[in-house]
């Protein structure tokens, strides 16, 4: 009996492990989305009265047991508008439903009364963007404003400073990147994939020895070598031979689009070798032995029957490799990933597509808000946003994938004698 | 010589026939070339990591002796914040899998295993970024209660067990009923932790080795989990299904049968695990603090291997060097990995073969 006993209190202890782990996950995946959408929700605007008869208007960004730091308006530059102020001297705080948010141009932001609406937008070079009263606002308007932050955050690029204005040219720079890495590893994984299930002896061993071993080398190694043999290696070669004219400014020899997307093929490749090779291992034998009874070659049976049923894995394998791509951010700090670019790698100009040119990246804007901005009350919030926008995508991604096997399994069954 | 059975023509003396093969012919010698070529050049490629290594070290002339003494430091900062995470990696993964491959019911099973796959695509820099941002300035005054909450819910929930439970056929959705008193448990501890001991055990940075282990063994649970479940499903029915007709409980079987069979699978887990943690970067580079100091102390900060490439390549000379000492760390990083790696692959292989033979006789 006190055996049992013992047995049910250890099951419980496993159990209530599990439960921790669910709950860790879904409290992290909460947190980040929690977090990148109440960054753009509309804040209040307070107006406190300090015991010196002094009225500032602005938002409480931070506060603690016996203080608080308040973003007043910023008159000259973004980020100079902070103030800490010690609960001890305020006399009275409240949010008055007329005060203005004026948001100008240039990402700054100034607070005021009601009637002080005109002064607060003068001296602005590039004008007035926005002027909200977000205290009136009643809930479907603010979830207005929240809609147009939203878009204006997937949709604009960010300004001069990096601290406002939206991320599109890291969203452009992480989905070119990854469908450049997508054409360069796909070909090369699915040709090792049909080598390793086709052939047999010591080429085949070594492949798929130096896949399981390389398959957990740490990305910055990766990163190390992209940037020694790619950027320094081959892309001086290059620039040597091709763009003599133009050195000592790098043309290829510096970090790029092409070589990150290399570093990230190599990265991946392992990813979609074992899940093409997976899908081919899984299909029935009796599918090859009676394309190979028909007469066809065993390279007709496995381009034009074996591979097309394994289409689903083939998928998986991209999809799978793409979310791991999207997601590495530690390689690419080494080859050619910037805080801002001065041109987009994608453009209208012929050839449209410019793969020596620098890009930027939403997993390097996550770590570059967070810990390297000049305003990291601002950055955070904004790192978070960005955090977000990177979570969603990584996840739809890995959902189809799951979807996406879930779905050959079926076509496995129905193929089953 | 085959005959067309219509027109008594013989068929391979029939021009058409005979294009049509030399066609086959060389479309299956394009394919073949395709393949050896394509997957000559990935071997290439993934040699030329350890190739491009070694031959860059072997050429540097740098005149400045290499500073051992650093690169020591920087190895036991990686070590360090390594055995944080395992520590924290290895009972969630391990036993959440003991819990999914035994216990856990068939549809929540199948809801388990891809929600713990989402949360390995987590990219580690949003792991890294609610680590440093989010969770340090709360960690700096809460350590005695994260402490606390270690030794407190494993001997709530064994004590609850043990004057509650009993083996039941609702045991494979424990983790349901158990969410609630985990999570209420939880908030008591950190309420009670926050009126009484802010003040003990102040680590000496926000930044430190313990906040780095949080974060980073967060990050290696789903691999320790879906390496062990795979291990510990691999033992065949039969092994439990035979203890369970000698009159054994569940909990008897998986720990006098179903775990040894497995303990290898488990040490695979647990070399992976320690592998992932030790070559990952970017949370170490977000959450530690980036200051290289020595010793064993969980609450100080610390500097890493990877962490030091990320900050000192982009701006390292190629013939320094300081370069050369970077080319070092990544092969020590990558030194560290293979070894592990092969010792964790042959692991695996032998336990797989092992279990194999058994379910076949």
């Amino acid at each position: 009996m006190m055996r049992a006993r013992a047995g049910a209190g250890g099951t419980w202890l496993l159990g209530g492990i599990a439960a921790a782990c669910i709950a860790i996950m879904l409290g992290l995946l909460a947190f980040t989305l929690g977090s990148g959408l109440a960054s753009l929700w509309p804040t209040r605007v307070e107006r406190i009265e300090l015991r010196g008869g002094e009225i500032l208007f602005g938002e409480v960004v931070e506060s603690d047991a016996d203080s608080l730091i308040l973003r007043g308006s910023e008159v000259e530059r973004i980020g100079e508008g902070y103030r800490r102020l010690r609960r001890a001297d305020i006399a009275t705080r409240n949010a008055p439903p007329d005060a203005v948010v004026v948001q100008l141009g240039d990402g700054r932001r100034r607070f005021g009364a009601a009637d002080m609406e005109v002064s607060l937008a003068a001296p602005a070079a590039d004008g007035v963007a926005e002027v909200l009263r977000p205290n009136a606002m009643g809930p479907f308007a603010r979830t207005g404003v929240f809609l147009r932050n939203l878009f204006a955050f997937v949709a604009t690029p960010p300004d001069a400073s990096n601290l406002a204005g939206g991320v599109l040219p890291a969203l452009v720079g992480t989905v070119t990147l990854v469908l450049l890495m997508s054409v360069l590893v796909m070909p090369f994984g699915i040709a090792t994939a049909v080598y390793l299930h086709e052939r047999r002896g010591p080429g085949m061993r070594i492949a798929r020895g130096a896949i399981d071993t390389l398959a957990g080398v740490p990305a910055i190694v990766y990163g190390v070598l992209g940037l020694g043999l790619f950027v320094h290696g081959i892309g001086g070669g290059v620039d040597r031979w091709f763009h003599a004219d133009r050195l000592p400014v790098p043309t290829f020899g510096s970090g790029g689009l092409l070589w990150a997307a290399l570093t990230l093929a190599l990265l991946t490749l392992p990813v979609v070798v074992v899940s093409v090779e997976q899908g081919l291992a899984r299909m029935p034998a009796s599918l090859r032995a009676g394309s190979l009874a028909l007469g066809a070659t065993r390279e007709e049976t496995m381009w034009r029957l074996l591979l097309p049923a394994a289409r689903p894995a083939v998928l998986t394998g991209l999809v799978l490799a793409i979310a791991r791509a999207a997601g590495s951010v530690a390689p690419l700090m080494l080859v050619g990933m910037v805080k801002l670019a001065p041109a987009s790698p994608l453009d209208g100009a012929f050839p449209y597509l410019h793969p020596s040119r620098q890009f930027m990246h939403l997993g390097f804007a996550v770590y570059d808000a967070a810990l390297a901005s000049s305003d990291v009350i601002r950055g955070v919030p904004r790192a978070y946003a960005c955090a977000m926008l990177l979570v969603c995508v990584v996840i739809a991604l890995n959902l189809s994938a799951i979807l996406l096997r879930n779905r050959l399994r079926d076509r496995y069954r129905a193929l089953e004698p | 010589m085959p005959v067309n059975p219509v027109t008594c023509d013989s068929i391979l003396s029939s021009d058409l026939v005979r294009a049509s093969l030399r066609r086959r012919d060389r479309r299956a010698r394009a394919a073949n070339l395709f393949v050896s070529a394509g997957t000559a050049l990935v071997l290439a490629g993934l040699l030329a990591i350890p190739l491009y290594l070694l031959t860059a070290l072997a050429s540097s002339h740098a005149a400045e002796p290499i500073e051992w003494p650093r690169l020591g430091v920087l190895f036991a900062g990686s070590l360090r914040a390594t055995a944080c995470a395992v520590a924290v990696a290895l009972p969630l993964g391990i036993a959440t899998a003991m819990f999914s491959a035994h216990f856990c019911a068939p549809r929540l099973r199948a809801w388990l295993k891809p929600a713990l796959e989402v949360l390995d695509a987590i990219p580690t820099v949003v792991l890294g970024l609610i680590a440093t941002a989010s969770f340090a300035p709360w960690l700096k005054g809460h350590v005695a209660s994260v402490l606390a909450l270690v030794v407190v819910i494993p001997c709530l929930l064994l004590a609850a067990g043990f004057a509650f439970g009993a083996p039941s056929r609702r045991d494979g959705w424990l983790p349901l009923w158990l969410l609630p008193l985990v999570i209420a448990a939880t908030t008591l501890t950190i309420a009670l932790g926050s009126t009484r001991g802010t003040t003990l055990l102040v680590p000496s940075s926000p930044w430190n080795a313990l906040l780095v282990g949080l974060a980073l063994g967060v990050a290696a649970v789903p691999l320790v989990f879906s390496v062990a479940e795979d291990a510990l499903f691999l033992v065949p029915r039969a092994h439990a299904q035979a203890a369970f007709a000698l009159g054994a409980t569940r909990w008897q079987a998986l720990t006098t049968v179903v775990l040894p069979a497995a303990g290898s699978g488990l040490l695979a887990a647990a070399l992976l695990g320690f592998m992932r943690c030790f070559g990952e970067t970017m949370i170490v580079l977000m959450a530690s603090g980036n200051t290289a100091i020595a010793g064993f102390d969980p609450l100080a900060g610390l500097r890493s291997l990877g962490a030091d490439i990320a900050l000192g390549m982009p701006d390292a000379a190629p013939a320094g060097a300081a370069w050369r000492d970077l080319l070092i760390a990544a092969l020590l990083l990558l030194a560290m990995n293979v070894l592990f790696g092969v010792v964790a692959q042959f692991v695996r292989e032998r336990l797989r073969r092992k279990l194999s033979v058994e379910s076949a006789a």
